[in-house]
């Protein structure tokens, strides 16, 4: 159980040099389950989402549709 | 034992360095008249004519856009091939030889641009020398042949470094027969092949039109096909910046934050969607180009957005990989492993921050890729804005802090100053978030970009929040950082190059990987296959609006008939048969 205090004193003294990265512990595939990236990106979906009905405020509302006309013009007839 | 780049393979470190300082020069110039622009058009400082103002702009963006980022490329891809096989190029006098071709090509190009400042410019070949056409270089716009000219040198230089890349991977390919393509190599390989593709429509339109219309040859040419050729191009180029970009982040950044690149298959796999669809949506760029119908900017829209899965996977993958390297450093909690990445590094600090400038990107780029929504920013310095955290900060951002790991590895010389290059880093990014969020918004209230005084006569724009006067002062503001950070850049580049050579020097390495070839499937590097498909994506994607631009346009402009010109007689027949598929 000497871990957690390896932990303490291992890490960020050794703040890396491009070359040296400072290694506490080997993580393998199996142990590695990157719930942080999740939340990240969670997060960064919410900002989308709430980016696009700020949007919707900014172009559509008081404004009609304004590409798509008829038929005709979507496949170049008109 | 030292082991740096340098040791391993003296003779390619040579060019490698050379096109690193190619690109710098580029990055100098072009970045000090992105300051002049800013503060011209902002009316904070006005020193040149605004009749000059074209030929600033056309230096910011080819110096940039084409120059900075290919000769970067060029470095960073020879160097990961012949790291990753483990052997130098087949003969280093071929390397070089592209590398002079790139130089002279672009010589030419800047003298054909530059000369565009004289009073008088000589008159050469017939025409004044001048190039005050843009990056985008299509017509009515019109330069100099010596300008085309040195484009073609250019690319043609390019062909030759991924013919370079590609005998390269072939002679380790004989002698490891049973072997997976090492990941780096593939990435260059992948992108070599779409730079092939895409660059095809350039030269076509350089060669068939804007050069013999520039030599007097031709009367004309037919303006919307130009662009049309032009944007063929003109967004695969924007994925063969960001290329070497994401192979940083994939085979650098994981190895900087102590962990292991997440997934080697998953990283094949954007690669190959890459190759399949950088090229088969440039239209794109041209929702507001009268001649294209609907339909096919429908068809380049929803190619646009399946390109958003390649992005996605990737934002999955280099965070994960850096999440994993946090962890190995003692980082725990949902988020606090954060805290763990060495953000006193100014390689990873400069990476990371260049990826989180991207992240934002990702908003502004599905605005413009929404046919209805486009409408309202196109054109307008909402564009300009956004370009400039993608190609701007995203790549530029991401070489510059390379450029801190790369230089020391040519040159087996110590980095001038660690704590000035981390300042340099921040700066960028505080800058550019000035900058850009100010051209965002003024984009929102059609504030144009391309024009050196955007102030009307009885005109005023009119925004939702804020005042035009507080937005210029950003952008004006945010300029004089993103320089201030450029010259502490090439500070820290010159100065490291008087240093004298180092022991400690790191070796040369990059990221191991947590899922390695052997999970990914074997077609996966079946590089014939994915061509083949990406060809035959092109074809569809582009046969008909190019048929119908000509046959409405005609290939050398409404009314002229190509007929009574050689070139165009060739062409006749294959139109015809054009003409009858469209009718
Ligand atoms: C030193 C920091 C920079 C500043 C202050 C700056 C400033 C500007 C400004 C004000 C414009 C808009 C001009 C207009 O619309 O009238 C512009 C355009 C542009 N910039 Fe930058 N920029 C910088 C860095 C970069 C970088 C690093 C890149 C690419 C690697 C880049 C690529 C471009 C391109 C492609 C254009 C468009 C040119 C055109 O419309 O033809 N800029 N820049
Ligand atoms: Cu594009």
């Amino acid at each position: 159980m000497s871990s957690a205090t390896e932990r303490e004193t291992g890490d960020r003294a050794v703040e890396s040099d491009s070359g040296d990265i400072g290694t506490v512990r080997e993580l393998g595939h199996d142990e590695f389950d990157p719930i942080g990236t999740l939340i990240l990106i969670a997060i960064y979906f919410a900002i989308l989402v709430m980016l696009w009905l700020f949007m919707y405020f900014v172009e559509f509302l008081g404004n009609g549709p304004t590409v798509v006309g008829s038929l005709a013009t979507v496949v170049g007839l008109a | 034992m030292r082991n740096a780049y340098v040791d391993q393979f003296p003779a390619e470190a040579r060019v490698v360095k050379s096109a690193f300082w190619s690109s710098f020069l580029a990055l100098a110039i072009g970045g000090i008249f992105g300051l002049v622009q800013a503060l011209h058009r902002t009316d904070v400082l006005r020193f040149i004519d605004s009749t000059d103002y074209y030929t600033v702009l056309t230096a910011h963006g080819v110096l940039l856009a084409i120059t900075f980022t290919i000769f970067f490329l060029v470095g960073i891809f020879t160097w990961a091939v012949t790291t990753s096989l483990d052997r130098g190029v087949v003969d280093i006098r071929f390397t070089w030889s592209w590398y002079v071709m790139m130089v002279t090509g672009t010589v030419l190009v800047a003298v054909a641009i530059f000369s565009g400042f004289l009073e008088e410019p000589p008159s050469i070949l017939g025409s004044e020398l001048y190039a005050d056409v843009l990056f985008t270089f299509y017509s009515p716009l019109q330069a100099h042949p010596i300008f085309y000219i040195g484009l073609v040198l250019f690319v043609v230089g390019t062909w030759l470094a991924g013919f370079d890349w590609f005998r390269t991977w072939w002679a380790w390919r004989d002698e490891n027969a049973d072997e997976r393509i090492p990941l780096p190599t593939f990435m260059v390989l992948t992108t070599t092949l779409f730079w092939y593709i895409c660059t095809l429509g350039v030269a076509l339109s350089i060669l068939a039109f804007l050069l013999p219309w520039s030599l007097g040859i031709v009367d004309s040419v037919n303006p919307l096909l130009t662009r049309t050729l032009f944007w063929y191009f003109g967004h695969a180029v924007v994925y063969f910046w960001l290329m070497p970009t994401y192979v940083m982040w994939y085979i650098m950044l994981p190895k900087l934050s102590g962990g292991k690149l997440f997934s080697d298959p998953l990283a094949r796999v954007v690669f190959v969607l890459f190759l399949l669809l950088s090229t088969p949506l440039g239209i794109h760029h041209q929702y507001l180009d009268p001649g294209i119908a609907e339909g096919y900017k429908f068809i380049a829209m929803t190619n646009t957005m399946f390109l958003l899965l390649p992005s996605l996977l990737t934002a999955f993958t280099v965070v994960a990989s850096m999440e994993h390297g946090a962890r190995q450093r003692g980082g725990e909690g949902y988020l606090g492993w954060l805290t763990a990445l060495p953000w006193r590094d100014p390689v990873f600090t400069g990476m990371a921050l260049a990826g989180l400038m991207f992240a934002a990107a990702g908003f502004s780029g599905m605005i413009n890729a929404g046919m209805n929504i486009n409408y309202l920013v196109h054109n307008t310095w909402w564009v300009v804005g956004h370009f400039h955290l993608t190609v701007g900060t995203a790549v530029a951002l991401t070489f510059m802090a390379a450029a801190y790991w790369f230089i020391p590895q040519v040159t087996g010389k110590e980095l001038w100053s660690r704590s000035v290059a981390l300042g340099q880093v921040l700066l960028w990014f505080v800058g550019m978030t000035f900058m850009s969020n100010a051209m965002h918004r003024s984009g929102l209230f059609g504030m144009p970009r391309r024009t050196a005084e955007p102030q009307y006569q009885n005109f005023d724009f009119e925004p939702a929040v804020g005042t035009v006067a507080e937005m210029d002062a950003q952008v004006a503001l945010g300029a004089v950082l993103l320089v201030v950070s450029l010259v502490l850049f090439l500070l820290n580049m010159v100065l490291t190059s008087f240093n004298g050579t180092s022991d400690s020097i790191p070796d040369n390495t990059y990221a191991g990987t947590l899922s390695g070839p052997e999970d990914a499937p074997e077609i996966l590097d079946n590089l014939k296959l994915w061509t083949a498909i990406a060809v035959v994506l092109v074809i569809f994607a582009y046969t008909l609006p190019l048929a119908s631009i000509v046959e409405s346009g005609g290939l050398f402009g409404p009314g002229i008939d190509g007929r009574q010109l050689s070139l165009g007689a060739d062409l006749e027949p294959a139109l015809e048969t054009l003409r009858e598929v469209v009718a």
